[in-house]
C-alpha cells in the first residue's frame, strides 16, 4: 500500500519538486504552503511521514511542530524538518521537539528519496516488532479470540477460517462449546469495530457467551432462545460494553439426533448449500444486535442438513467488495462466488485459498465456520 | 470528519461529506454528534446522500448515537442511503431500530 507524505513549505517550487520526486517513486503526496492548510489537510487525513520548512510566515515549523505534539494522533507521526539555513541551533531546536531527523534543501534528491525510503522502512519495522511482541504476549496469556481445534463429531464436520484485516488483531471471535458427547455449540460473533479496540472488546463477549452456556446448560436448559435473552440482558447491563456492540451467530448441533438449531443477534444470514440447488439458502434470525435493549426477542431456527449439505456461518468482512478502489457490502455477491465454487467441486481449502488470495483486497476482519453433514459411509 | 450542519427548526441536520463512513472516522463523528447531544439537541438527522460505502465500526457508532438518545426520548432519522447500505441494514436487522427515510424533506416531516 503507498504512503503518504505531507509536505509543507511556503516554497510552490520546492513542494512542486518534491511532489513530482515522490510520487514518481510510490509515495502519495499532499502538499500545503502553510500550517493552517496542513492543519485543514491533518483534520481529514493522517499521512505517514510529515515534513515541514522551518521558516514560513505567520507560523514557522517549529509552530507547526509544536501544534502536532499536542495531538494524541498526530504526535505519533514521523516528522522531519527541511532546512535552507544550516545553523545548528535550528537543527537542535527542531531535533528538542522530537523531529526525527532534518533535510537540508541543497541535499541530491536519490539521497533524500533514501532518507525518506530508510524512515518508512525503519519505522515499518519498528511497528512489526511491537506488533509481533504484543501478538507473543497475548498467545502466552491464552488471550485467542478463536478456538486452536476443532470439535470432533459422529454425523457433522466442523472448520473455520478467520483472517484479520491488514494482519491486525480484529473483532471477529469463535468458539466450540462441546458440552458433552451429545451436544456442541458453534459461535461466531463480531464486534463492530476494527483492530485492536474490537479485539480487546471481544473477550469481554467471549467471557459473558461462555458463562451464559454454561450456566443455562448447566440448569438442563438447551434453548438458544434463553440462551441469547439471558446474555443480551448481562450485556445491556454491562457500564464497560455501553457503546460496544456485538453480532451474535449461536448453532447448536445435536449430534445423536443430527438436529441443528440457530439464533443470531444482528448478525448476517447462516447459508446452506445443498448440491444442485440453483443457490444458497439463507436464514435470516430477528434477534437485534446484542445489549441494545434490556428486553429482546431472539428466535430459534431448527435447520436441516442432508448428507454432505453444508451450513456456513459469516462475518459481514465476507460480503465486503473492493473493485477499482469502490468499496461495497453485498451479500449476494458472496453467495453466488461461494456457490459457483461448490458447484465447481472445489475442496474447502480451495475456497478459502481463492476468496482470500493475496490478490483479493479485504477491507475488513473476515470469519466463515462451515458446518457439514457427513455422508453415512464417509464416517 | 467533513460534515456540514444545518438547523431546521429544533431538528440538527448532519449531512456526511465523505465517500467513506469508516474506521477512520467513526470515533470522530461519534463524538461530534454526542456533543450535539449533550448540548441540548434531541431530534437528530443524518444524511448519506455522499456515502457510498459504510462499514462496521461507522455502524458501531450510529448505534452508539442511537443509545444515547434513548434517554431523552430523543429521535434520530437516517436518509438518503444507498441501497447497498439499506441492505445491510436490513440483513443486520438494524432496520428494526433505527428510522430509515428516503430523503432529507420526508425525514423533516416526521418529527
Amino acid at each position: 500500500m503507498s504512503k503518504t507524505i505531507l509536505m509543507v513549505d511556503d516554497d510552490i517550487v520546492q513542494l512542486e519538486l518534491f511532489k513530482k520526486l515522490l510520487t514518481s517513486n510510490g509515495y502519495i503526496c499532499k502538499v500545503a504552503l502553510s500550517v493552517d492548510i496542513a492543519e485543514s489537510i491533518l483534520k481529514h487525513e493522517i499521512p505517514d511521514l510529515i515534513i515541514s520548512d522551518y521558516q514560513m510566515p505567520v507560523k514557522d515549523g517549529f509552530d507547526f511542530r509544536r501544534i502536532l505534539l499536542q495531538n494524541d494522533l498526530l504526535k505519533q507521526v514521523p516528522f522531519l524538518f527541511l532546512t535552507s539555513v544550516n545553523d545548528n541551533n535550528f537543527v537542535q531546536q527542531g531535533l528538542d521537539l522530537k523531529a526525527i531527523d532534518y533535510i537540508s534543501k541543497g541535499t541530491p534528491a536519490k539521497q533524500i528519496l533514501s532518507k525518506i525510503d530508510n524512515l518508512m522502512r525503519s519505522v515499518r519495522q519498528h511497528y512489526e516488532k511491537s506488533l509481533s511482541e504484543i501478538k507473543g504476549i497475548a498467545e502466552k496469556l491464552n488471550l485467542r479470540n478463536t478456538p486452536s481445534a476443532t470439535p470432533v463429531l459422529k454425523n457433522f464436520s466442523v472448520s473455520f477460517f478467520n483472517t484479520s484485516y491488514q494482519d491486525h488483531p480484529g473483532g471477529d471471535f469463535i468458539d466450540f462449546i462441546q458440552v458433552n458427547e451429545r451436544f456442541t455449540f458453534i459461535i461466531l460473533g463480531d464486534v463492530m469495530g476494527k483492530k485492536w479496540g474490537a479485539w480487546f472488546f471481544s473477550f469481554s463477549f467471549l467471557s459473558y457467551i461462555r458463562s451464559a452456556i454454561r450456566l443455562c446448560v448447566y440448569d438442563g436448559n438447551f434453548s438458544l432462545s434463553e440462551i441469547m435473552a439471558k446474555l443480551n440482558r448481562v450485556i445491556h447491563f454491562d457500564e464497560l460494553l455501553g457503546d460496544i456492540f456485538s453480532t451474535l451467530s449461536i448453532v447448536l448441533i445435536d449430534d445423536d439426533t443430527q438436529k441443528i438449531n440457530y439464533a443470531g443477534a444482528g448478525d448476517l444470514p447462516l447459508l446452506k448449500y445443498e448440491k444442485g440447488k440453483a443457490d444458497l439458502q439463507s436464514y435470516q434470525s430477528e434477534g437485534i444486535l446484542l445489549g441494545f435493549l434490556a428486553e429482546s426477542n431472539f428466535n430459534e431456527t431448527e435447520i436441516e442438513l442432508g448428507s454432505n449439505d453444508e451450513l456456513y456461518l459469516i462475518s459481514d468482512g465476507m460480503i465486503d467488495f473492493e473493485t477499482a478502489g469502490v468499496k461495497r457490502s453485498d451479500i449476494n455477491i458472496f453467495k453466488s462466488k461461494l456457490h459457483q465454487l461448490k458447484e465447481s467441486g472445489k475442496s474447502a481449502d480451495d475456497i478459502n485459498y481463492i476468496l482470500f488470495n493475496k490478490n483479493t483486497t479485504q477491507v475488513d476482519d473476515c470469519s466463515i465456520i462451515t458446518i457439514k453433514k457427513i455422508k453415512n459411509e464417509d464416517k | 470528519m467533513k460534515i456540514s450542519k444545518q438547523q431546521s427548526g429544533d431538528i440538527g441536520v448532519i449531512i456526511i461529506e465523505e465517500k467513506e463512513a469508516n474506521l477512520s472516522n467513526s470515533d470522530e463523528f461519534k463524538e461530534l454528534i454526542l456533543e450535539e447531544i449533550t448540548s441540548g439537541t434531541r431530534k437528530l438527522i443524518i444524511s448519506f446522500k455522499q456515502v457510498e460505502y459504510l462499514d462496521s465500526s461507522f455502524l458501531g457508532a450510529l448505534v452508539a448515537i442511537l443509545k444515547a438518545l434513548l434517554p431523552y426520548n430523543g429521535k434520530l432519522i437516517l436518509t438518503d442511503m444507498n441501497d447497498d447500505i439499506v441492505n445491510l441494514f436490513q440483513l443486520t436487522r438494524l432496520d428494526k431500530i433505527f428510522i430509515l427515510h428516503n430523503d432529507l424533506e420526508n425525514a423533516v416531516k416526521e418529527f
